[in-house]
Formats: structure tokens, sequence, C-alpha cells
């Protein structure tokens, strides 16, 4: 066994020499090589790139151009990040040693350890959380430059092609925010210590994961620059292929994004399967591990077709194939046949783990055991099994196969079956309970009053005659709206507070969280529930001006939107102070049962010192119990 | 200890289920009543059977959903209304821990998949009567252009026009198609939508019950001024339809 | 041994049969993948929107004509037979017979280069260009994917070969394992591509 180091392994940091590769690479290193590697590869494509002789498609060599440089920035990103070391060593048979895996795991690094490609789970949840909230932040801001536009009926404080974009950005930056909310950090952070591991599976593919989704944001951002994405999230062919050059910065997100949507779900899923604790039988395991292992195994197969049809997306850009122009034997209909493939699991993706989070918040903070754990069980595989048959239902309208709208109108009612039993579980574990109130437990509360709403509008939506009058209007928005940020964002938050203690050794400033929690959850009703109404009244989506008669509706969502923004301000004001100076935490303030909370913070560097045994669910609450 | 094990006379004398059953009570009709009404008020008046039809629909989805929503609130009102604990410490844990009861789930999801299929049901007769609609024999046709961003119709007697006119009580078959992106061709209040699709053809039909002007949108993002993107229907009686004709037909309006 | 685990030196049975499955997880997803692209070729075939599938002659270019069908089943067939190599040396680092480990990994490599020579060829000398109608943008899909599996391919064999050279698979060859559920993907989805291409 050899190494490249050329002194024995010693701790890393002790060198007068120089250092070794790993050593040298963090964040900076990789923004500079990107950057360096797409200046460089787009002035190369710039000469060289023969010129489109007269007659051919516009824009091609353009877009060649843009797409190979950001391919030149993503490959550059990751070699300088660190990602390639670990493949190349493989290739030359020169493995890892026992330090530099320590070295990897940020042992005795400090903070530099989360600006590194590090492998500690640990790590790489915290990291994953900064990147979410930053996400949220950036989709936010867009949030209340739509809103703030739409606060007047002629609109004109932003110009169309600049709106249609922010409306395109907020979304896609939305649904992978939520996507990665929940499993992200408390899925990489919570998930190994709740399963009695001392890490994950593949601790190397957890830390390329993160840095994936920093790579792919930056070809986002870079998009918004060279003509925005004018196409709503959907990015719906052929609107893309006329839109302009930001399109590419949208491909591109998604294609690396589905990388690393692709490794996390490989790493969960193996890790639930094989390394809980001894005695941690399917029985005994916490309900959010099922939560966060169906998400990441629904989004394996569903995320590829999405990474396809950007593919193809791109390739009708650059190279002029016709995947989905109809004038050479292309068709849109693939497109969305491809998208909501994707698009619908896609949403489950983001609803079930947030869900299952607060089933796993509610026996605590109401000291019952968790009504019907197999119930549970059945519902979340019950929607993620459904979830795949039911995609159609977003194409009603489109047309492509009439006969086909009766039976995706059967699967998609069905759902309801299985997403009813969550209900059931939550109500049922409230009932008769010791209510603890806390932010977590009345996050459980406004879960229940918002997915209620979020899903019986979903009935209506499902309805083939209703939705020939709501479909395309702002009441699929505000529908939406109500199950991904109304249950959705509502779960995360909650599992910030409940989990902060557990990540950061601070408690979560009660006020603030309360604060927070009111002026989200009113502001976000007061918002919506105006949009169903305009929605209702015939205001389509997507519009950046509309007629006198939705000005009321329009003027009370703004209005809601801006009681949100203040209340996630507070919320961000919070995370920051109470990470700061916020009291100390003791091991398990919430005196829960999961595994988690038998680790005492800070959490040494491979969880436990001896692997635990596990004799029991973590549901034994009761006086009465057995 | 499960709801099976105990007596069964008294589970329903029990205090806080009769207090669930109390507030179920009250909130069925409330919140049928209100999400009812205030949705079928935001609608506006229907211009055609269809829309009507989608209009009873919300209603009836709605009175459906109520009672299963005010048990959802109910319960969480009992749990709310029992005793709270506050502070920094959890409260004792509770008395009667209930892990399962076999017959509370199995009502629950058979409730569910009743209303499913209820829900279904009622969807597919109405869906049928649309579906029917687009082989009526009776029914006039007109050709729908959508393109980046308007909307022109070809009428069967060689009118064309960016002006769309109806005759009340007369069934219409749209057949709607794009010339460049995805548009999505929507008369708001006959309850009508089909999406206008570049290289085919697709069809919807209504027929229009009131004389008016009515709108139609645009329902699918479409390019830079897709807010823009709206027309109005005129639904007129024959007499007016047929001279509205013999006006266009002399000026074919261009394209 | 290889130091998979940074520590608690778990058996090598326990790191492989977990590594193992990571990687079917991931090939969970390639699969999702190459069925997609199976859909697209078919759907657009049967709906010839404009009946532009096959593009009729016009004035300025040629009709599109499709390659045979037996270019795929050729790639297939490399691949098959790289599979082959690597499934040889794999019974034989079962069997403790480095030699054979070494000659099959070696043979393997070789096979998938000689893949890649080809499928480039395939694409390089189609007898028509990206803008040609519904199959020739699926040709190039599925020609230009498989190719960058190919490429995949060439760097996990040269990994696999030197490894085996450098006497890493003496103890234990779990990696070796992988490879071959690799090599069994890497055939098949060919064969996928090429018996959809065979519907022209």
């Amino acid at each position: 066994m050899t190494t490249t180091m050329d002194r024995p392994a010693s701790a890393p940091g002790q060198s007068r020499r120089s250092k070794p590769l790993i050593e040298r690479l963090n964040i900076f290193t990789a923004l500079a090589l990107g950057a360096i590697s797409a200046v460089v590869v787009w002035q190369l494509a710039l000469h060289f790139l023969p010129q489109i002789p007269d007659g051919q498609q516009y824009f091609n060599r353009e877009d060649k151009i843009t797409l190979l440089s950001m391919v030149a920035w993503f490959i550059g990103f990751m070699t300088g990040i660190g990602a390639l070391i670990a493949p190349f060593r493989w290739l030359m048979g020169k493995d890892l040693s026992h330090d530099e895996n320590m070295f990897y795991a940020g042992k005795d690094l400090g903070v530099k350890r989360y600006f590194r490609f590090t492998t500690d789970h640990k790590v790489v949840g915290i990291q994953y959380l900064v990147m979410t909230m930053l996400i949220f932040f950036i989709g936010g801001t867009l949030a209340m430059l739509i809103r703030t536009n739409l606060g007047h009926p002629q609109g004109g404080w932003i110009h169309p092609q600049a709106y249609n974009s922010i409306v395109g950005t907020h979304g896609i930056i939305m649904i992978v925010g939520t996507i990665i909310m929940v499993t992200g950090p408390f899925g990489n952070f919570i998930m190994p210590i709740m399963i009695g591991a001392r890490d994950m599976a593949f601790p190397r593919l957890n830390a390329l994961s993160f840095w994936l989704v920093v790579a792919a944001a930056i070809p986002l951002i870079w998009g918004q620059f060279i003509g925005g994405i004018t196409t709503g999230w959907t990015a719906y062919n052929p609107l893309a292929s006329q839109a302009p050059l930001g399109m590419d910065g949208y491909i591109m997100f998604i294609c690396i994004f589905a990388i690393s949507t692709m490794v996390a779900g490989a790493n969960i899923t193996t890790t639930v399967i094989r390394m809980r604790a001894k005695g941690m039988t399917w029985n005994r395991t916490p309900i959010f591990i099922y939560g966060t292992v169906a998400s990441v195994a629904l989004a394996l197969p569903a995320f590829p077709v999405f990474f396809l049809s950007q593919v193809m997306s791109a390739m009708d850009r650059a190279l002029g194939t016709s995947f989905y122009d109809t004038t050479h034997g292309g068709s849109g209909w693939l497109y969305e046949n491809l998208f909501w493939i994707m698009g619908h699991p896609e949403v489950y993706v983001i609803l079930i783990p947030a869900v299952a989070a607060l089933m796993e918040m509610a026996p605590v903070f109401s000291r019952n055991p968790l009504f019907s754990f197999n119930v549970a069980v059945l519902g979340i595989a019950g929607i993620s099994g459904l979830s795949v048959l039911v995609w159609a239902h977003h194409m009603y309208m489109s047309g492509w196969a009439p006969l086909l709208n009766a039976p995706f109108m059967l699967t998609t009612e069905l759902i309801s079956i299985p997403t009813g039993m969550l209900f059931l579980v939550l109500v049922g574990t409230l009932w008769r309970g010791r209510l603890w109130v806390t932010m977590p437990m009345a996050s459980i509360f406004a879960l229940l009053w918002n997915f209620m709403i979020g899903g019986i509008t979903g009935i209506y939506l499902s309805d083939v005659p209703a939705d020939a009058f709501l479909h395309g209007s702002m009441y699929v928005t505000a529908h939406f709206h109500y199950t991904l940020m109304g249950a959705g964002l509502t779960g995360a938050l909650a599992s910030l507070v409940y989990w902060f203690p557990k990540m950061t050794g601070r408690m979560f400033d009660k006020r603030l969280s309360w604060i927070s929690f009111w002026m989200v959850q009113i502001g976000f009703n007061v918002a919506f529930m105006g949009m169903f109404l305009v929605g209702l009244a015939g205001q389509p989506r997507r519009v950046e001006a509309y007629a006198k008669i939705f000005s009321r509706g329009n003027l009370i969502t703004t209005i809601g939107a801006y009681v949100i923004m203040a209340g996630m301000l507070v919320l961000l004001h919070g995370v920051i102070s109470s990470w700061r100076n916020g009291v100390k935490a003791p091991m398990n303030p919430w005196q829960a049962k999961t595994l988690e909370w038998s680790v005492p913070n800070p959490i040494p560097l491979e969880n436990f010192d001896v692997l635990p045994m596990v004799t029991a669910d973590a549901y034994g609450y009761g006086k009465a119990k057995s | 200890m499960s709801l099976d094990t105990q007596k069964r006379p008294q589970w329903w004398k029990k205090k806080d289920v009769k207090q669930t059953f109390v507030f179920w009570l009250i909130l069925t009709p409330l919140l049928g009543y209100f999400s009812s009404t205030i949705q079928i008020r935001s609608i506006g008046a229907p211009a055609s059977e269809t829309m009507a039809g989608v209009i009873n629909l919300i209603g009836l989805f709605t009175w459906v959903a109520a009672p299963v929503a005010a048990l959802v609130g109910a319960m969480c009102l009992t749990a709310l209304l029992s005793k709270r604990h506050y502070g920094d410490n959890p409260p004792e844990e509770a008395e009667n821990e209930i892990r399962n009861s076999p017959r509370a789930n199995a009502l629950w999801v058979s409730v569910s998949a009743v209303l499913c299929l209820f829900a279904l049901v009622v969807g597919l007769v109405v869906f049928q009567k649309d579906a029917a609609a687009l082989t009526d024999k009776t029914a006039m046709n007109i050709n729908v252009t959508g393109q980046q961003w308007v909307w022109n119709y070809d009428y069967e007697n060689g009118v064309r026009s960016a002006d769309l006119y109806l005759p009340v009580n007369q069934p219409v078959i749209f057949h709607v198609t794009s010339k460049d992106v995805k548009h999505s061709f929507w008369v708001v209040q006959m309850g009508i939508k089909i999406d206008a699709n570049p290289g085919y053809v697709t069809e919807t039909a209504v027929t229009p019950n009131k004389i008016g002007i009515f709108d139609i949108r645009c329902a699918e993002l479409c390019g830079l001024l897709h807010a823009y993107m709206q027309n109005k229907v005129h639904v007129v009686s024959q007499a007016d339809y047929d001279a509205w004709v013999k006006t266009n037909a002399t000026t074919e309006a261009a394209a | 041994m290889s130091l998979e685990t940074h520590a608690h030196h778990e058996h090598p049975d326990v790191v492989g049969s977990r590594n193992r499955l990571g990687v079917i997880l991931i090939l969970v997803a390639d699969i999702a993948f190459a069925l997609s692209m199976l859909f697209v070729y078919f759907y657009l075939r049967m709906q010839n929107v404009n009946d532009m599938w096959l593009p009729k002659a016009t004035a300025d270019v040629p009709a599109t004509t499709p390659i045979s069908s037996s270019t795929g089943y050729t790639i297939t067939a490399i691949m098959a037979v790289g599979l082959l190599a690597h499934f040889y040396a794999l019974r034989g680092v079962r069997a403790n017979n480095q030699t054979q480990l070494k000659l099959g990994g070696l043979l393997a490599l070789v096979f998938s280069v000689v893949g890649l020579g080809y499928q480039f060829n395939t694409i390089a000398g189609a007898p028509f260009t990206f803008n040609s109608g519904g199959y020739a943008s699926c040709f190039y899909l599925i020609t230009i994917l498989n190719f960058v599996h190919i490429v995949l391919t060439v760097f996990i064999s040269l990994g696999n070969w030197n490894r085996s050279r450098l006497g890493l698979y003496k103890a234990d060859h779990w990696h070796v394992d992988i490879v071959n559920v690799w090599w069994i993907w890497m055939t098949v989805s060919s064969l996928l591509g090429a018996f959809a291409l065979s519907f022209t």
C-alpha cells in the first residue's frame, strides 16, 4: 500500500515542506479554477468554433459557446474542490490512507472544514443548512420582487422580460430549495446518528452531493445576466428553445443538480438499509428515516428523466436537433411527458420528509406514542408508489391524449387515500396527548390546516372538468404553495428549531421562533388565500399585469407576502443570534427518545464511542406503556 | 391500551369525544358554507352549462370535503383545549397512550376510499358529457389560431377575424392550434380550456347560453406579452351573429 | 486491503456488499435515464409529427436514411466481449489466479477502447446532420450518450487493470465484482440502444 504523501502520514498543518494536494483545495481554489476554466474555454470556443453559414438556426453558436464554457466551469470547480482526487487515486491504485481519510473527515480542522470537501456527515449537514438558507433568501427576494410588481394591476415596475425571468428563476430556485430543505441538513446531519451509525455509507459521495449543488448554482446565477430564464420553472419547449441564452444556465443547473440528487439518493438509501444499529429492525426505525429514504428513493429514478429532458433541450438549442420542434418531427408533448414524469414524484420528494419530520416531532411534543406506525409507513409508501402514476394530470389541458385523462384522474384521486393516512397518524398522535406548547408543536397544527387546504384544492384540480377552468390560473399557484410551502416549508422550519440544539449545541431563541412562526403562517394564509380567489375570478398565472377586477385580491396577496418576508427575516435573525449566543443546550432538551439525542454536544467525530444496541422503538411514551 | 379493550358502550360518552363531536357538528356547516360561498362568489356568473357544471362540482366537492376537514379540525381543537403545558421541560407522559386502533384505521381508510370513489364517479360523469360535446354533429366549427400574442379565428363560412363572435345556444367546437409556441385557449366564463400546440390541432367544445361579452385569456406562458394575450368573446343572438358574419365576409380581416 | 472505511476495519465482505448496493442504486438512476431515451425514441417515431421522423428529400437536402441496425448490434457485441473478458478476470481472482485477473482486465480495457473508437466513427460518419428530423435527433442522442458510457468504461477498466497489476486484489476483490456489474449494464444499455434504433 503506497500513499502519495512525501513524508510519513502526519497531522496536517505540520508541514514546513510542500503541502499535499488534498490540503490545498477548498472553495476558493474551486471558484478560481472554475472561473478560469470557464473563461479559457469561452475564449477558445469564441475563436475556434466555426461560424454558422447563412440559413442555419439562429443562436446555435452562442448556445454552444455558453454551454461549453459552463461545462468547463463545472469541471474546473469540481477539480478545484478536490472531488476528482479519490477517483484518480483509485485509477492509479494509490488509495487514501487512514490519515488522509481523517483529514477528509475534517479532523482538527476547525471552521475551515466547512469550506472544503469534507466527508463528515455533520459538516455536510451544516453546509446544506447554510446553502438552503441562502437559496431561500434569494428565492424569497425574487418572490418579493414579483409580489411588489403585482401589487398594482398595470405592473410596470419590472419589464415583462425581466419579470418572466424572475418568475422562472424564483420557481426553479424554490423547487431545488424545497427538495433539499429537509433531507439536506437533517437527512445528512441527523439521520446517521438517529440510526446509530458513525457516518454515512459513502462519506465522499456525501461531500460530493453538497459541492455539486454549489457548482450547479453558478450557471443559474450566470444565466440571469445572459437573458434569464423566461419560461417559468417548467421550461416548456418550444418556448424554451426560443428563450435567450439564460436557458443554458437553467439546463446546466438541472443537469448538475440531478447528479447531486442521484448521488445523495444512493448514499442515503444504502446507509439506512445497511447501517442501522444492532437491534434497529424496520419496526423500530423512526418514521423520519422512512420519510427520508422514500423521498430520495423516489427521486432516484425520477430525476434522470428531467436530466434527459434538459440534455435534449440543450441539443435542440446548440446542435439544432428537433426533439421538441414540430416542424422537424419533434413534439412539445414529449417535453411535457418527460418533465412531469419527474415533476410529479418530485413534489412528494419535497413533501414527504417534511411531513415525516413532523410525525417524528408529534410524539415528543404530545408525550404520546406515534399513532399507528404501520399506517404511517403505509401512507408514505402508498404516496411514493402512486406518485409515479399520476403525472399527466398536469397535462389534462394539453390535448396530448384525451383518452388518458380519465385513467390519470383515477390514479390522482387515489393518492388522497394514503395522504389521508398521514393526517390520521398526526391527529391520532395528538389525541389525548399532553401537549407541550413549542414552535414545532404549533407547526404540526399549521401543517394540518395548510395541508388540508392544499390537499382539498388538489382534489378539485384533479377533476378534469374542473381543471378545464382552473388550469393555468392563479388557483394552481395557490394550491401548490399551500402544499409545498404551507405544508413542506412548515415542516422544514419546525425541523430547524427542533434539531437546532443538536446541530449547534444551542437552543433556538424561543421568542423569535414564535414571532417568526406566527408572522410566516398568518402572512402565508393571507397571501395565498387571496390568490385562490383571483384564480377563481379568472386571473392566469405567470402574468406581470392583470385586469382591474383582480386588483384587490392581488393587493391582499402582496401584503401577505410582505408579512411572510418579515417573518422569515425574524427567523434568520433567530438563526444567527441563537447560533452565536443562544442558551447552551442540554444533551436532550426535548427528552426525546431517538438516538440523536443520546450523543453529547459537541458531537464526537464518529458520533458514538460504542455503537448503540436498540431494544425498542422510539415511541415509548405514555404512563401505561408496556 | 387500544380503544378496543375499553368497555364498548363507554367510548362515545367520554368528555373529549363528545366535545369533538360538538365541534364537528359546528365546523362542518361553517366550513362548508364559507368555503363554497367564497369560491362560488369569486367565480362569478357562468356563461354556459359547462361552467355551471364546474361551479356545481366545486360546491359539491367542498361540501363533501367539509365533514372531513371538520373532523380534523375538531380533533385538533379538542387537543388544543385540553390542558396545555408550557415551559422548558416536557410535561408528564400521556395517561392512556394509544398506539393503534385497527377500527379507527379501517374506518378512516374506507371513508377516504368512498369519498375518492364518489369524486371519481362525479368527475367521470361530467367528463363524459364534455367529451360527448366534441362529437356533436350540430355544432359549428371554428378554427382558433394562437400566436405570440394574439388569437385569430377562422369561421366555417370563410370569415377570418381577430374577434370571436358566437350565437347564443349554438354548440360550437373549437379546433385550436398555434403558429409558434404553446398557448392555452381559455374562455373563462364558459369554463373551457385547451392548449394551442404548434404542429397539432386540439379540440374543445361548449354551448354558450348567455348573451354578453366574456373573457378569453391565454393560460400558458408564451413569452414576453403573455399577460396581454387576451380577447373578448361576444355572445349575441342568432340574428346579430348572422349580421356580423355578413359584414365580416366582405371585409376579411388580415391575420 | 483497501481502506474505504476510514477506521474500525469492517470486514471486506460487509464493505464490499455495501458498495455494491450503492453502485446498483446509482445504476437505477442510469437505467431510468436509458429507459426514458427509449420512450423518447418510440414516442417521436409513433407521432411522426409533420411526417418528419425520416424527412423525405427536398430541393436542398437528400432524404434521411436510417443507419443499418447492425452498427448498434456490433457495438453491443464489442461491449459483450469486454464483459466476458472482465468476467474471465473475475473468475480468475475468485480462484486466486492473479495472472488471469490481469489478462482478463487488460482484454476488457482493450475492447472498451475498440468500442470507443467504433462508436466515435458511427457518430462522425452518420450520413445526415443534427437537423435531419426526429430519427436523426434520436440517433445522435443514443449514440452520443452511449459514447459517454464507453468513456466511463475505459476509465473503469483502466483502473481495474492497473490496480490488478499493482497487486491490490490479492486479499479481497469486491472492486472487481462491482466493475462486473458495470460491464453488465454497459452491455445491456448498448443493447437497448441498438434495439431501439433497429425500429426505423
